[in-house]
């Protein structure tokens, strides 16, 4: 965890130009993924991910970290989500079935799936498991100063809320973070997300700049192909000069970050795809509210559109061509190849009495591309793994997987149903969020019995004898009798 | 019309006078331009029977809904809305068209009484004229501009009928309009005028001059009506008895309305204190009907008795509310007992023992075509709708306040066949709204464009 401080704050512009020296994505990926854990290079080719007794023990060193990795084979942590109705965000649904995470990772998840002694088990009751969602803007819900290695204030009402909304991963600033609450640190999955450009119309100098910057990036890329080529039969070969080049324009053309562009109208749309065609990049669009308009060009270009389905302006008169906000946007976007990925209006959570229109209501903006044709498993997709997609980091989230990050949301019904609630929020295999224990939403709707928070299993052997007053087994003593206490409270009521 | 007919009888002379050369009391003048073509609308000798898988009624008491529905339509006017097995399709298809929608859901057109969007634009001083702290006599009609973008899309949202107002920058803003989006006339689109007079007790005219506080507005506001009341006695008591005839005065024109329970006072009221007022001093001291719009807040602690002396609660735009005490804007304290849960307002009247609860937008603080999401979040947040409640509360509990259920809120037989064909559920947001029909006449088509 500490070299992540290394890369951030001041050290950010040595953090980019360090993954300009590694070629290719590939070994970008690699490098980000492991960035979680360490950036010393034998750690590059052993990827393995962050455990919870990392986390719990922020002062490792080195030394301390060898330490813990003995402890967590003694110590493996496991959480087992039994009788659920799993979907896993890829079209499947397994009806009853279990999953089982193992230190944070989904390790397995079926029908016969043996829970190990030790787990934490909670029955659903044929409650709805899908991957947590993934907001790739968000404001507001780290708290802190901004640095969210560093600044993160992990009991912030609005990422409680954020959770109780499903959202288990948003984007905050250009870092994706997890909303990992309860801890200050380990909540950064991948720093300098996008790079964000300006290309518009309205701004021709600016375009102009654009295009000699990808245009010296991509002649000094030729040369310095030409250079690795010439330098096996030539050591004298010699290397070209980068003066004048856009280290920016350098990444985006070798694939190592996507560009994102706020644009909106259909010319800058079409100028946005051609410039990506003509250099060989895919773009991150944001708006995109005329895409409909110019989908099958957008499609072509590679395009990924992140979009506020409900989005509503009129057209400008003055144009014969068709133009403005389409409820089917989306759905059009879609149909011509383009990933979509959905936004509210508004990125933060507001509690002043509108809603429908902000991160609490991220599945309800899903809903109304629905309404406009998309269909509904690319609607889910559009808050899950299409998110994880345009940010680089669907190989750890987004779906539910055997090996993925165990990031799970637990429902009481369809997720994109505006009355459904989420009753746990699960990050890196921790319950992190849990309606009945929170006071947002407890009161509408209260879980029903069957289903009520989670028990410790005690034994194998004692299978069906859990004594809720029992302290020799209960490891968390404290915990669970105050959850009895609340219990009580309930049915005096 | 007949409308037309009744609706004159309690204009005042004023209003009736100003109106006479853009309302014409005639049938003939009322007739739709180049209407009449659609099968079940005014005029076409065909009628309409529209097939569904879901009919949702919607009756105040009676049978919410009928599935694989059949509902004829003629002249404008629903006829009936039966089981498909309790009619002759072969029979009825020599007379009437048949539009077999048998995956979609047939409702009423939905009703939303707090919409400042008829106009150009809410923002050029159309209709919030704030001159005086109580200004009964400034029409909303003066500034309405028929099929306007707000409208076009709320139409395709299943909207049919709002009440445009004037905004709440002042005690009293004005009189209000009764309209149906749908219609690209004023004759047309006119439900009844004045459709309301627009109170607005606290929140926004405390802006109005410094010194005015929640005590004053009371004043003010007990000081017009009653005034407006006094005018409407002297008229009547003209009119039974003769005497000297009173004076014409158009700032208290709307009060004939008013005292005759034909017009109804829609109250921007949100918080506890002046939402008792609105129950308290309007309703029961005054005798004036009147129902809470854009209801919020911590309001819901008068349900009980708004509930008792029968004063219908239109909620909105706000639908949760998480506040402890806190000063919402200067001079705007809410006290919520609440231990900072979030509870949705509709959920909040409905566990007070509220029955009549109906949702607004305030459009454009939300759009015009949100109004069904107001609904849905309702339920999210708490709302029990084992009966439909939220679409009761988008339909029949809404024309009811606004006293226009004899014509639209339901499709019963008799009403005005305004009516909306979707895929689902109308509030869900992911539910596609195929047709919307007004009058029988079919306004907006979602194969031509899908607007929303």
């Amino acid at each position: 965890m500490k070299q992540l401080q290394s890369i951030e704050g001041p050290g950010a512009p040595a953090g980019l130009a360090g993954r300009i020296s590694f070629l290719g994505l590939a070994s970008s990926v690699l490098l980000l993924g492991a960035s979680a854990i360490s950036l010393t290079g034998p750690a590059l080719a052993s990827y393995s991910p962050p455990t919870p007794a990392a986390f719990q023990d922020e002062e490792d060193d080195s030394e301390d970290a060898e330490e813990g990795k003995k402890e967590e084979e003694e110590d493996d942590k496991f959480l087992a989500l039994v009788g659920g109705e799993i979907h896993t965000g890829l079209g499947g649904v397994l009806r009853n079935a279990t999953l089982l995470a193992k230190n944070g990772k989904i390790h397995s998840f079926g029908y016969d799936v043996d829970v190990p002694e030790g787990a934490e088990v909670v029955d659903l009751g044929g409650m709805r498991v899908y991957p947590g969602l993934i907001a790739v803007s968000s404001s507001g819900l780290f708290g802190g100063g901004g640095d969210l290695a560093n600044s993160v204030d992990p009991y912030s009402q609005n990422m409680t809320l954020a959770l109780a909304a499903g959202i288990t991963t948003a984007v905050n600033g250009n870092t994706v973070a997890k909303l990992k609450r309860g801890h200050v640190k380990g909540l950064v999955v991948k720093e300098d997300a996008f790079e964000s450009l300006s290309y518009s119309n309205g701004n021709p100098q600016g375009q102009l700049k654009v295009n000699e910057n990808f245009q010296r990036a991509s002649e000094y890329l030729r040369e310095y192909r030409a250079y690795e080529e010439e330098k096996r039969s030539n050591k004298d070969a010699k290397e070209p000069s980068r003066k004048g080049v856009d280290d920016k324009s350098v990444s985006i053309l070798r694939g190592e970050i996507r560009p994102r562009f706020a644009a909106n109208s259909r010319t800058d749309l079409m100028e946005i795809a051609e410039l990506a065609q003509r250099f060989g990049f895919r773009p991150i669009v944001e708006g995109a509210r005329e895409g409909w308009t110019i989908a099958d060009h957008l499609g072509r270009a590679g395009v990924t559109a992140i979009v506020t389905p409900r989005t509503r302006r009129g057209k400008d008169e003055r144009q014969v061509a068709e133009g403005g906000s389409s409820i089917e946007n989306a759905a059009k976007l879609y149909q011509h190849g383009v990933p979509v990925v959905v936004v509210p209006a508004s990125n933060g959570i507001s509690l002043g009495g509108i809603v429908g229109q902000d991160l609490l209501h991220l599945p309800i903006e899903a809903g109304f591309a629905i309404r406009g044709g998309l269909p509904e498993q690319a609607a889910l997709e559009s808050i899950t793994l299409e998110a994880a997609r345009v940010l680089g980091v669907d190989y750890r989230i987004g779906s539910i997987e055997v090996g993925k990050d165990a990031d799970l949301i637990v429902t009481d019904g369809d997720l994109l149903h505006y009355q459904t609630f989420v009753q746990w929020a699960i990050v890196d295999g921790e319950i992190v969020y849990d309606k009945q224990e929170e006071m947002f939403f407890a009161h509408i709707r209260p879980r029903p019995e069957s289903a009520l928070a989670p028990e410790k299993t005690v034994d194998a052997g004692e299978e069906g004898a859990i004594d809720p007053e029992g302290e020799e087994e209960d490891g968390d003593g404290d915990d669970d009798d105050e959850d009895e206490d609340e219990d009580e409270d309930s049915e005096d009521k | 019309m007949a409308f037309t007919a009744t609706r004159a009888a309690w204009w005042t002379p004023a209003v009736l006078v100003a109106a006479a050369a853009l309302t014409p009391g005639d049938a003939a003048a009322l007739e739709p331009m180049g209407g009449g073509a659609d099968p079940g609308a005014a005029g076409s000798e065909r009628g309409l029977v529209v097939l569904a898988k879901k009919a949702l009624p919607l009756p105040l008491n009676g049978q919410q809904v009928v599935d694989n529905a059949a509902m004829i339509v003629e002249n404008g006017k629903v006829v009936r809305v039966v089981p498909r097995s309790e009619v002759d399709l072969k029979e009825l298809a020599k007379t009437h068209e048949i539009l077999d929608r048998s995956d979609d859901w047939l409702s009423p057109g939905l009703i939303d009484l707090h919409s400042h969007v008829a106009g150009a634009s809410f923002f050029t001083n159309d209709l919030n004229d704030m001159v005086y702290l109580t200004n009964p006599g400034i029409r909303a009609w003066t500034s309405v501009v028929p099929e306007n973008s707000d409208f076009l899309t709320g139409s395709a949202a299943g909207v049919t009928s709002v009440l445009y107002i004037p905004g709440s920058g002042t005690n009293i803003g004005g009189q209000g309009v009764l309209l149906k989006t749908g219609f690209g006339t004023y004759e047309r689109m006119e439900i009844r005028n004045p459709g309301s007079l627009k109170l607005a007790q606290a929140g926004n005219p405390e802006s109005y001059l410094s010194g005015v506080g929640r005590s004053f507005m009371n004043w003010n506001t007990r000081n017009t009506l009653q005034r407006g009341i006094a005018y409407a006695k002297g008229w009547l008591e003209y009119e039974k008895n003769g005497g000297d005839k009173p004076r014409v005065d158009p700032m208290w024109g709307a009060f004939r309305g008013l005292f005759d329970k034909k017009v109804q006072i829609s109250a921007h009221t949100q918080i506890y204190q002046v939402v008792l007022m609105t129950v308290k001093m309007v309703k029961e001291e005054l005798g004036l009907d009147v129902y809470i719009d854009h209801g919020s807040f911590d309001g819901w602690r008068a349900a009980p008795e708004a509930e008792k002396a029968g004063v219908p609660a239109i909620l909105g735009p706000r639908a949760i509310s998480n506040s402890i005490n806190v000063e919402y804007r200067p001079g705007l304290f809410i006290v919520n007992d609440n231990d900072g849960a979030i509870f949705g307002m509709a959920a909040k009247y409905q566990e007070q023992g509220h029955t009549m609860i109906g949702f607004n937008t305030d459009a454009p603080v939300i759009p015009q075509e949100a109004l069904p999401l107001q609904a849905s979040m309702g339920v999210r947040y708490g709302l029990n709708n084992d009966h439909l409640e939220h679409l009761r509360g988008l339909t029949i509990v809404p024309a009811t306040a606004a006293g226009i259920a004899d014509r639209v809120g339901s499709l019963e037989p008799g009403k005005d066949a305004d009516f909306i064909l979707s895929s689902g559920d109308p509030t869900d947001p992911r539910s596609m709204i195929h047709f919307t029909f007004q009058e029988g006449e079919k306004v907006y088509d979602a194969r031509d464009e899908r607007r929303y």
